[in-house]
C-alpha cells in the first residue's frame, strides 16, 4: 500500500509499453501534476521521454514522424475531442494513448474511427488519477468542493474517480462506510458504490479469498473537525505547508526577501531528496538539530575538499565532485527553509501563539484563556490572521458555553481591519450542529472508559505543549483497528461484504473537504505500528486554505446558527 | 522436587501477560503486602493445601539464600540450579519484552527513518485495454480505405505509365483508364453544390471519374505521382517537357486524401533522419557499457575483499573502456544537437532534452564511479591473503609430495586411471606453452608426473584462456574461468593428498596380498 510506488508503476509501464526509441509524452493539465508528484525529470529522460507537452496546448503542426507518443489524460470530454483532432492529423509515428480513469465505450469508438491512419498501438486504462504526496497521502487538489455546504457537481465526480483510480491502483475492493448524518460523504460514498457495481469486473481481485476481512474505505467530513486544519503545525512538512504552502511538492519563495536565486522554487519530493524524506515528520526542534549535524559533516567535507594539493587530491575531489555538488545542494536548499520558518516563527511570535491554541484545542479552561486571548490577539506583533484563528477556535470551543463572549472578541478584530464574518462562517459550517463524535472530549459521565483515559491523560502531563493536540482522526482510526461497532457512526453502503465484527487489514480514508499534514502524521504513526492506512481528501489544507474553502462553501447560506454574531456575518462593513 | 514453584509461579505470570510483583499468593496471586499476612492468608485459604504450603516456604528459604550466598551454595542442587535458570530465563524474556515495547515506543514516537526507503514490493495496480475493441472498431475501416487506395494506385499506374505528351492524346488516354461519368444530367458541383456554366466549367477526378468544379479541384504534382505509383522518375524524362499547367494530375478530395494519408503512412514507417541515427547509436552505446559499469564496480569490490580474481590494471583497464563510452556518447550527443533546425521548433527543444540525458546519463553513471583503489594498497590486502593461501598450499604440497615420494608404487595406478582421461583434453594444449603456474609444482615434484597430469594440464589451457579474455577485457569470462581454475586447483590438491592416502594403503594391501 504505497501510492507513490503505485503511480510510479503505472508510468513505469506505459513507458516500457511503447519499447525503446524517443519518446514524447502528451498530458493534461491534472496528468502533468500526477507525474510530476512521482517523476523528475531526468527520470523521464532516462526513460527515453524527452519532451512533454500539454494535449490542448495547440502549438504548432510540427511534425516529428520519428517520435513516438504516449498519451496520457484523463478522459474527459474535451480531451476526447482534442486527441480525436490530433488522431485525424497525427504528427508522430505512433500513439500509445493512456487513461487515467474508466473511460465510457463510445469514446473509445469514436476515437478508433478518426484513427485513419492507422497510428494507435494502445488504448488502455491505468488508474494513475490522484496525487501522490506522501506513500500514505493522496490530494485531488481541489482548493473548492462545496457552495451552500453542498457538493460541487464536478467535485463530486472528480472525488468519485479520484477514490476508485486509488481502489484500482491498490487492488482494493472494500466495505464502504460513511460519515452518518453527513449528506455529502453519503453521496460521494453512494456513487463510490454504484461505479464499483457498474464494473464489477475491474474490481473483481481474489485477495479476499482467504477469509480475512476485506479492506475499509471510510468516508469523512471535514465538518466533524474543524480544529486540526485552524492550528498551528510544528512537523517538518505540516509547517512548510502552514507558512510557506507546498503546492505539488513545490514551495514557491519567490516573493520572499533574502532568499538566494536558485532557490526561489523549491521540490520538496521525498522521493528524491533524502533528507526531507527522512525528515518531514520530524518536529521543528528536531529538525533543527539534524540539519546542524548536517551542516557539520558538510563543513567537514568542504574542508576536505579545500586542502587541494597533490594532483592525486584533486583527482579525488573529481571524482566525488557529483555526490558533493548533490549534498551541499540539499544542505542549503533546507538551510534556507529552515531559516525561513524560523524567521516567520520569530516576527509572528507563534511559539506563544501555538501553545494557546493547543490549550484550548485540549482543555477547557474557559476565563484563563479569554483573558490570554485577548491580550493576544491586541498585541500587534500577532497578525491579524493568526488572531482570527485564535477567536475562531475559542468560538467553536465554547459555542455552547454559558459565558462565551465570541462577539467582543469578534469586535476586537473589526476593529484591527479583520474578517471578522470568517467566525460565524466557521460555526455554520462545522458547529456543534453538525460536528459528530466529540471533538473536544466533552464527556459524559456515563462514558466510564473515555472519562478515565482523560483523567490518565490529565495526571500524565503533556511531554510537548506544542504538540498536545491529536486529530479526531487518530481517534477514530484506534476505533476502527480496535474492532468497535461502527454502524451507528459509519454505517456501511455495501453490508453484505461487512465481517462480523473483524477490523480490516487495508484501510482507505477519504475526508471531503481535504485532509492535512497532522492528519497525515497521525496516520504514519499508525503505519508504523503496523497498520496500512491511506489517507486522501479533496485537497491538503492549511489554515489559510481553509478558511477560503469554509467562506466559499457558506456562500450564500442563511446564517440559522450564529444569530448572536450576525452584524459580524456581511463582508461589507469591513 | 518436581513440581518447582517458581515455574508455577512464572507461567501464570507469563500467562496473564503482566509481572507481579510482592507478597503473592501462589493460588489467588493476591497482593499480601507482608510474611506474616502471607502466611497466615494461606494456612487459613489453602489449607488443604499443604503440599503447596511447603512449596511457598521453599521460596523463601530460597529467596533468603539467594540473597544471602548469592548463588554459590545453590549449584549443586539440580532442582535449584533449574529453579535459578528459569527465573535467570524469565528475567530475561521480560527484559526481553521491555526491550521490545520500548522500541515500539520509539518507533511510535516520532519515527526518523525514512518513509520512502522501505516500500515493499509492489504489483503493479489494475488495468483495463480497450485496443481490442479498438481495433475491432478501426480495422475494417482501415481495410476498406487501403482496398480503395490500393485501387486508385494502380489506376495511377496505368495512367502514367505511357502518358502522352499532346494535351488531345493525354485527354483520350486518360479517358480510356478511368471511365469519366457523364456530366450531362449534372448541374450542380457535388462539393460546393454551385451552379455549372460557362464560367465555372466541369471537370473529372483522373482517378475516379467524378465531377466537380475547379475550385473543388486538388492537383497531385507528377513528381509525387510517379513515386506513389512506384515508377521511376527517370522514365518519365520527357514529361518534364510539359507546361506548367500539365505537369499536374487532376483530382477530387476524396482521392487526394486517400493517397496523402498512404504517403504519411509510408513515411512515417521509414523516416530514419539522421537524428534517428545518431540517437540510436547512442543508446546502443549506454546499453553496451551498463554491464561493463556493473562490472567494475564488481571488481572494485572484489579488490577491496583483497581477492586475486581481477587486477588492478582489469579495473583501469575497464575504467578507460568507459571512459572512451562516455566520451563517444558524448561526441554523438553533441552532434545531434549540431543538426540544423528551426529555432524554437520542437526538434530543437527534442535536441536539447537528448543532449541533457546524456551528459546525465554519463555524470551520474559513468563519472561518479568508485575511484580506482590504491595500489599499494590493495596490494597490502592481497599479499597478505595470498600468504595465508600460499602458506596452506605450500604445507599440503609438502605433505603431498613426501607421501607421493615415499610410496612410489601408488603413482603408477593414478596415471593409469588419468591416462585415459588426457586424451580428452589433449586438443587445447596448444595453450600449454603458457605454462606459469606448474613452475612452483615443477620444483617440489617431479617436472614429468605435474605435465602429464591431465588437470594440470586443463589448468595450464584455462590460463591461457584468461589470458586471452583479459586482452579482450571480457571480464565476465574471467570471472567464470578463474572461479574455474581455482576449483581445479583445489582439485588437484585433493587427489595429490587422496593419492597420499592411497599409496600410504596400497603398500599395507600389498603385504597382506605377499
Amino acid at each position: 500500500m504505497n501510492l507513490i510506488s503505485g503511480i510510479k508503476l503505472y508510468i513505469e509501464k506505459m513507458c516500457a509499453e511503447s519499447g525503446p526509441g524517443m519518446k514524447i509524452i502528451l498530458l493534461d493539465k491534472e496528468t502533468t501534476s500526477i507525474i510530476s508528484m512521482a517523476f523528475s525529470q531526468s527520470d523521464m529522460l532516462q526513460r527515453e521521454v524527452y519532451l512533454f507537452e500539454r494535449l490542448d496546448s495547440g502549438r504548432s503542426n510540427e511534425r516529428l514522424k520519428y517520435l513516438k507518443c504516449i498519451v496520457f489524460i484523463r478522459p474527459t470530454k474535451q480531451n476526447i475531442q482534442l486527441l480525436a483532432n490530433e488522431l485525424r492529423n497525427p504528427k508522430y509515428s505512433a500513439y500509445y494513448i493512456y487513461f487515467s480513469n474508466i473511460i465510457p465505450r463510445t469514446d473509445i469508438k469514436y476515437l478508433a474511427e478518426c484513427d485513419e491512419s492507422e497510428s494507435v498501438r494502445e488504448v488502455k486504462e491505468l488508474y494513475a488519477d490522484y496525487l501522490c504526496v506522501n506513500p500514505n497521502l493522496f490530494s485531488l487538489n481541489m482548493p473548492n468542493c462545496m457552495s451552500n455546504l453542498n457538493w460541487l457537481p464536478d467535485a463530486l465526480t472528480r472525488s468519485m474517480q479520484g477514490i476508485t483510480a486509488v481502489l484500482l491502483s491498490l487492488k482494493l475492493n472494500p466495505v464502504i462506510r460513511y460519515r452518518a448524518g453527513s449528506q455529502a460523504a453519503q453521496l460521494l460514498a453512494k456513487m463510490i458504490y454504484e461505479q464499483i457495481t457498474k464494473d464489477s469486473t475491474l474490481f473483481d481481485f481474489r485477495s479476499n479469498m482467504d477469509g480475512s476481512a476485506p479492506p475499509l474505505l471510510l468516508v469523512l467530513d471535514r465538518r466533524d473537525d474543524p480544529v486540526t486544519p485552524l492550528l498551528h503545525q510544528w512537523t517538518y512538512q505540516a509547517m512548510v505547508h502552514e507558512l510557506l504552502q507546498i503546492k505539488n511538492n513545490r514551495v514557491d519563495l519567490s516573493d520572499r526577501p533574502n532568499v538566494p536565486k536558485d532557490f526561489k522554487e523549491l521540490v520538496l519530493s521525498g522521493d528524491q531528496d533524502e533528507f526531507y524524506g527522512t525528515n518531514m515528520y520530524a518536529n521543528y526542534g528536531e529538525i533543527g538539530a539534524t540539519i546542524k549535524t548536517l551542516m557539520e559533516e558538510f563543513q567537514r567535507k568542504a574542508n576536505d575538499q579545500k586542502k587541494v594539493e597533490s594532483i592525486a587530491d584533486m583527482k579525488n575531489f573529481i571524482e566525488s565532485y557529483p555526490q558533493f555538488k548533490k549534498m551541499s545542494g540539499t544542505v542549503q536548499k533546507h538551510l534556507c527553509i529552515i531559516g525561513e520558518l524560523s524567521g516567520l516563527s520569530n516576527k509572528r511570535n507563534l511559539f506563544e501563539l501555538s501553545e494557546l491554541e493547543q490549550e484550548i484545542a485540549c482543555k477547557a479552561e474557559h476565563s484563563a484563556q479569554l483573558q490570554r486571548i485577548k491580550k493576544l490577539i491586541a498585541d500587534e506583533r500577532v497578525t491579524i490572521e493568526d488572531a482570527l484563528k485564535l477567536v475562531a477556535l475559542y468560538a467553536l470551543r465554547y459555542e455552547r458555553h454559558a459565558n462565551c463572549d465570541t462577539s467582543s472578541l469578534l469586535q476586537i478584530i473589526k476593529s484591527r481591519g479583520g474578517r471578522a464574518q470568517i467566525v460565524p462562517a466557521l460555526i455554520e459550517y462545522a458547529g456543534n450542529h453538525v460536528r459528530q463524535g466529540d471533538l473536544f472530549n466533552m464527556v459524559r459521565i456515563t462514558d466510564a472508559v473515555k472519562l478515565t483515559r482523560n483523567l490518565i491523560k490529565g495526571l500524565k502531563g503533556v511531554e510537548n505543549v506544542f504538540t498536545q493536540h491529536t486529530p479526531l482522526l487518530k481517534e477514530t482510526l484506534e476505533d476502527i483497528f480496535k474492532g468497535r461497532e461502527l454502524d451507528p457512526v459509519f454505517p456501511a453502503i455495501n453490508s453484505e461484504l461487512v465481517p462480523f465484527r473483524r477490523p480490516p487489514q487495508e484501510l482507505v480514508v477519504f475526508i471531503i473537504g481535504g485532509a492535512t499534514y497532522e492528519e497525515a502524521l497521525a496516520v504514519h504513526q499508525l503505519n508504523n505500528s503496523g497498520y496500512k492506512i491511506i489517507l486522501g481528501g479533496t485537497t491538503i489544507h492549511n489554515s489559510q486554505s481553509f478558511i477560503n474553502e469554509v467562506l466559499t462553501a457558506t456562500n450564500g447560506i442563511q446564517f440559522k446558527h450564529t444569530k448572536s454574531m450576525i452584524k459580524y456575518c456581511s463582508t461589507d462593513n469591513i | 522436587m518436581s513440581s518447582n514453584p517458581f515455574d508455577s509461579d512464572e507461567d501464570q505470570g507469563t500467562a496473564s501477560g503482566e509481572i507481579l510483583e510482592g507478597f503473592l499468593c501462589p493460588i489467588c496471586r493476591a497482593d499480601l503486602k507482608s510474611i506474616d499476612v502471607l502466611t497466615d492468608h494461606f494456612a487459613r485459604q489453602h489449607a488443604e493445601e499443604e503440599d503447596t504450603l511447603k512449596s511457598v516456604f521453599n521460596i523463601f528459604v530460597k529467596a533468603k539464600k539467594k540473597i544471602l550466598n548469592n548463588f554459590e551454595d545453590e549449584r549443586g542442587g539440580a532442582a535449584a540450579g533449574s529453579s535459578s535458570s528459569s527465573t535467570a530465563a524469565g528475567g530475561a524474556s521480560s527484559s526481553a519484552n521491555g526491550n521490545g515495547a520500548d522500541q515500539r515506543v520509539l518507533s511510535n514516537a516520532r519515527s526518523r527513518f525514512n518513509v520512502f526507503n522501505y516500500m515493499s514490493k509492489q504489483q503493479v495496480g489494475a488495468e483495463c485495454s480497450h485496443f481490442e475493441y479498438f481495433q475491432s472498431v478501426r480495422n475494417p475501416r482501415l481495410e476498406r480505405y487501403a482496398s480503395e487506395t490500393n485501387k486508385l494506385i494502380i489506376r495511377l499506374h496505368r495512367l502514367l505509365k505511357d502518358l502522352p505528351t499532346d494535351s488531345v492524346q493525354r485527354k483520350q488516354h486518360e479517358q480510356q483508364t478511368v471511365a469519366w461519368l457523364d456530366g450531362t444530367s449534372v448541374k450542380l458541383c457535388p462539393s460546393c453544390a454551385k451552379s455549372f456554366h460557362i464560367a465555372r466549367r466541369q471537370h473529372h477526378c483522373r482517378l475516379c471519374g467524378g465531377i466537380m468544379c475547379n475550385d473543388c479541384s486538388k492537383f497531385l504534382a507528377l513528381e509525387n505521382a510517379l513515386q506513389l505509383a512506384s515508377l521511376s522518375t527517370s522514365r518519365s524524362e520527357p514529361m518534364q517537357h510539359m507546361h506548367q499547367g500539365d505537369s499536374a494530375i487532376r483530382l477530387c478530395e476524396h482521392c487526394l486524401w486517400l493517397l496523402d494519408t498512404r504517403q504519411d503512412m509510408h513515411e512515417s514507417r521509414t523516416c530514419r533522419p539522421l537524428l534517428v541515427q545518431v540517437y540510436e547509436q547512442i543508446r546502443q552505446l549506454q546499453k553496451d557499457v551498463t554491464p561493463d559499469l556493473d562490472m567494475y564496480l564488481k571488481i572494485i569490490n572484489s579488490l577491496h575483499e583483497g581477492e586475486t580474481i581481477f587486477t588492478i590494471t582489469d579495473a583501469s583497464a575497464l575504467r578507460g573502456k568507459i571512459g572512451q563510452v562516455a566520451e563517444a556518447m558524448d561526441m554523438r550527443s553533441k552532434r545531434i544537437l549540431a543538426i540544423y533546425c528551426e529555432p524554437g521548433s520542437r526538434e530543437e527543444s527534442l535536441k536539447k532534452a537528448i543532449r541533457l540525458s546524456c551528459i546525465q546519463a554519463i555524470k551520474e553513471r559513468m563519472l561518479s564511479l568508485p575511484p580506482l583503489p590504491n595500489e599499494a594498497h590493495i596490494q597490502q590486502i592481497q599479499e597478505r591473503k595470498r600468504m595465508e593461501t600460499e602458506q596452506r598450499i605450500l604445507t599440503e604440497q609438502r605433505m603431498a609430495m613426501e607421501a607421493y615420494e615415499r610410496y612410489g608404487l601408488g603413482a603408477t595406478t593414478i596415471q593409469s586411471g588419468g591416462g585415459l582421461e588426457s586424451g580428452t583434453f589433449a586438443q587445447g594444449s596448444d595453450l600449454q606453452s603458457i605454462n606459469n603456474w606448474s613452475a612452483p609444482q615443477a620444483s617440489t615434484s617431479t617436472s614429468k608426473s605435474s605435465l602429464d597430469d591431465p588437470l594440470i594440464e586443463q589448468i595450464n589451457i584455462i590460463k591461457g584462456y584468461i589470458k586471452q579474455a583479459r586482452q579482450d577485457m571480457n571480464f565476465e569470462v574471467v570471472e567464470t574461468l578463474e572461479l574455474n581454475l581455482r576449483e581445479l586447483q583445489r582439485e588437484v590438491y585433493e587427489r595429490q593428498r587422496k593419492s597420499q592416502n592411497s599409496a600410504a594403503a596400497s603398500p599395507e594391501v600389498e603385504q597382506q596380498q605377499s
